[in-house]
């Protein structure tokens, strides 16, 4: 993977948001280094589209998320909403953009103010913008609670604490939806909470999304969870890009062997399949200090050759539809090697 | 510092006067209770289960149903403000009513644990070494170089790379994957026969979760050790378990071999939590299964069944009559519901509360496509 390049962009009139290039990187204490989080990633998100960001942790995926909020700004490159470079607006244009653009946060309840009543964390957007008279914007927050499934009457002058995990994405839902973004980033918005409760929270994102025609940039580690709700999915890796595509064609076919690998980690809920045959990658995901040269996924892909060392791979399209940065992406149906059982460093 | 040691050094033949099958735990009604200033929290309510050496038990249900404190309860670590009743049985032993002091001989050498955070769980201060070197030189009579041999040894079993020099690393210099699996040294250091991993990679990424499995597995068979493995994730436990047992509300619902609770589910909370797993297989956007609302107050919990306020099978009887744990006709394979999943019972119980629209406890019910769909959905 490891690749760069923007063979995988749209036109740019069919886009809601355009990020090219987009390169973050962090000094890494005072030793001089830099830490290189985002390396040249390029995606763009259509209106009314679901992208799906994964990878794992240390793959630059929420720094990505965040750069384009230009939270902080990055360090070069383009992020271009609605047509306009989020980094030439001036500080108050940039402030009236953020209206349009929502973000979810991984911990539901550390994002919340713990001394703040539910309601007023809910209608802190419409405050600050004086959106409509107090009584409408009672109403707004009552119809809101009741839209992602809370109680307004019982539940409105309730702190945060007096929640379950769920219920405080449900508040932090709210709290984005209720300016009317065209763009939420999600920022691993169910890995924090257990599975059935994460079913309700992906049911009302899906709800929300169709209700409220909202524009959704779903980040998360599980494939499973990117798939079930995105409309295209991307594969970043160590701050880069390694397979874009529609999310039935990726776990179809998937053409980069991190694909296979985070495909095969998912555990699956069927006795029958036996974990231990399935494929593994080595070790864990080197530092983004000094990134491995060419491909950056060479030093745990079991597919690496000496060209992965010197050369980096472009993203080419391999079919309609799919993208993929490898020298050698996997055929159709093929399967990496399975490191017997044991020990993954053998 | 003179300290007591107990037995004779790992390596020698400390096995020879035990056998090699046979029951190595059984878990008898056991419940525990916290004091707290609301009332009484009833954690675990009457749970039973036994394990055979060298086998795997895997223990699931959602957060706050009580399978963290059963493994707790069993191996003595609760707090002050716990009351713990009913029995517990170690090779043959009571050690239900043990102890702090007396477990300390159990902890290490017999059974250990590897929690969740391996962050919070290592001392910060403490160089990756001397803790995995430490239950060694307490219990086992050994030289200061045969106990750094010894965690040498571990730390390469458990696939640290450059193992000698982490020995000298402290907990931070180490990656979440890598200090899971310093973890598991330190609780394989004294050889236990029976190892609790409390949702050992609800912490890690999915394909470091991946490795740290399979590594637990190939500890195991390599040494023999019995392991409950607590997850909240079915998908956890499919392939690598060889019974589970479901709680909900501080009870087991359904117990059963693996195959067999995954081939005949007959809980509907079983079956609930398998439906609301998003699968790889389904197209995408299709609508998960969520299980609507969330598990009772263990503080005053209901009468009758503890699910029955998010069951779409839920009858009258179901409020205020609890249903007991009945075995099914596969042997080892037990459940609590009057209403079974794929019984007579269970296809009327549900078809009457798809007919009204609700349930006994007016809980809505509605069928979409193929899946039955719970709660309001907004």
């Amino acid at each position: 993977m490891a690749g760069t390049g923007t063979a995988h962009l749209r036109a740019p009139g069919d886009v809601l948001l355009r990020v090219e290039d987009l390169v973050v990187e962090f000094p890494a204490g005072r030793s001089g280094l830099k830490v290189h989080a985002v390396s040249n990633i390029s995606l763009d998100v259509k209106e009314g589209e679901t992208l799906g960001l994964v990878g794992e942790s240390g793959c630059g995926k929420s720094t990505t998320g965040k750069a384009i909020m230009q939270l902080p700004p990055p360090k070069s490159g383009q992020v271009l909403f609605e047509g306009r470079d989020m980094a030439k607006l001036s500080g108050e244009e940039q402030r009236r953009t953020r209206t349009a653009m929502k973000m979810i946060f991984q911990d539901p309840i550390s994002s919340l103010n713990p001394r703040r009543k539910v309601e007023d964390i809910i209608a802190e957007g419409l405050r600050i913008w004086k959106v409509g008279s107090a009584p409408e914007q009672q109403t707004k927050i009552d119809d809101m609670m009741l839209a992602v499934g809370l109680d307004p009457v019982l539940q409105r002058g309730r702190r945060p604490h007096q929640f379950s995990g769920g219920q405080c994405q449900r508040i932090s839902i709210a709290r984005a939806v209720i300016t009317e973004p065209k763009l939420i980033i999600c920022d691993e918005p169910v890995s924090a909470l257990d599975v059935s409760v994460q079913a309700q929270i992906l049911n009302l994102l899906e709800e929300m999304k169709t209700r409220y025609g909202l524009t959704l940039i779903f980040i998360a580690h599980d494939l499973a969870v990117v798939k079930n709700v995105s409309d295209r999915v991307v594969v970043m890796y160590l701050g880069k890009i390694c397979e874009v595509g529609s999310p039935d064609v990726i776990y179809q076919q998937p053409a980069h062997p991190y694909t296979r690998v985070l495909l095969d980690a998912i555990p699956v809920p069927d006795p029958s399949v036996r974990p231990e045959a399935r494929a593994k990658v080595i070790g864990e995901i080197p530092s983004p200090v000094a990134p491995p040269s060419g491909c950056r996924f060479r030093t745990r892909c079991p597919k690496a050759q000496a060209r992965c060392a010197d050369e980096e791979p472009k993203i080419q399209e391999i079919q309609p539809g799919q993208f993929v940065a490898c020298h050698f992406p996997l055929a159709a149906g093929e399967t990496l090697p399975t490191r017997n059982g044991s020990s993954p460093l053998a | 510092m003179s300290r007591r040691k107990r037995g004779a050094a790992p390596g020698t033949d400390r096995f020879a006067d035990t056998p090699l099958d046979g029951s190595l735990l059984e878990v008898d009604e056991v419940k525990t209770q916290f004091k707290t200033p609301r009332g009484l929290v009833h954690a675990v309510d009457g749970v039973s289960f036994n394990l055979e050496r060298g086998k795997t038990i895997g223990i699931v249900g959602e957060s706050g149903c009580g399978k963290s404190v059963l493994s707790r309860s069993i191996m003595g670590l609760l707090p002050r403000n716990a009351v713990r009743q009913g029995s517990v049985t170690f090779e043959g032993r009571e050690i239900g009513k043990a102890t702090g002091n007396a477990m300390r001989r159990y902890w290490g050498t017999q059974m250990a644990m590897v929690f969740q955070d391996p962050m919070t769980s290592l001392n910060p201060v403490m160089r990756v070494g001397n803790q995995i070197m430490e239950s060694l030189r307490f219990h086992f009579d050994v030289t200061k170089d045969y106990a750094e041999e010894t965690a040498l040894a571990l730390l390469t079993s458990v696939g640290i790379p450059e193992a000698e020099r982490r020995l000298r690393e402290y907990p931070h210099q180490l990656s979440g994957g890598m200090r899971q699996r310093v973890m598991i040294a330190i609780a394989l250091a004294c050889g236990p026969k029976l190892l609790f991993a409390d949702e050992p990679t609800t912490a890690l990424d999915v394909t470091v979760q991946a490795q740290i499995l399979d590594l637990l597995q190939q500890q195991q068979r390599e040494r023999f050790m019995a392991m409950v493995l607590v997850t909240h994730d079915l998908g956890v436990v499919a392939g690598r378990t060889d019974d589970i047992a479901v709680m909900y509300a501080g009870r087991v619902v359904e117990r059963a071999p693996t195959r067999s609770l995954f081939e005949n589910t007959r809980h509907p909370y079983t079956e609930a939590l398998l439906k609301s797993i998003p699968k790889l297989g389904q197209p995408s956007h299709s609508k998960l299964d969520a299980i609507a609302g969330r598990p009772p107050d263990l503080v005053s919990p209901p009468p009758g069944c503890k699910f029955a306020a998010r069951c779409p099978y839920a009858q009258a009887k179901c409020i205020t009559d609890e249903p007991k744990l009945v075995d099914a006709e596969i042997p080892g394979h037990a459940f609590r519901c009057f209403f079974p999943v794929g019984s007579q019972a269970g296809v009327e119980a549900l078809a009457r509360n798809l007919a009204a629209g609700e349930t006994a406890t007016g809980l809505p019910v509605r069928m979409e496509g193929e899946a039955v769909l719970t709660g309001i959905t907004v």
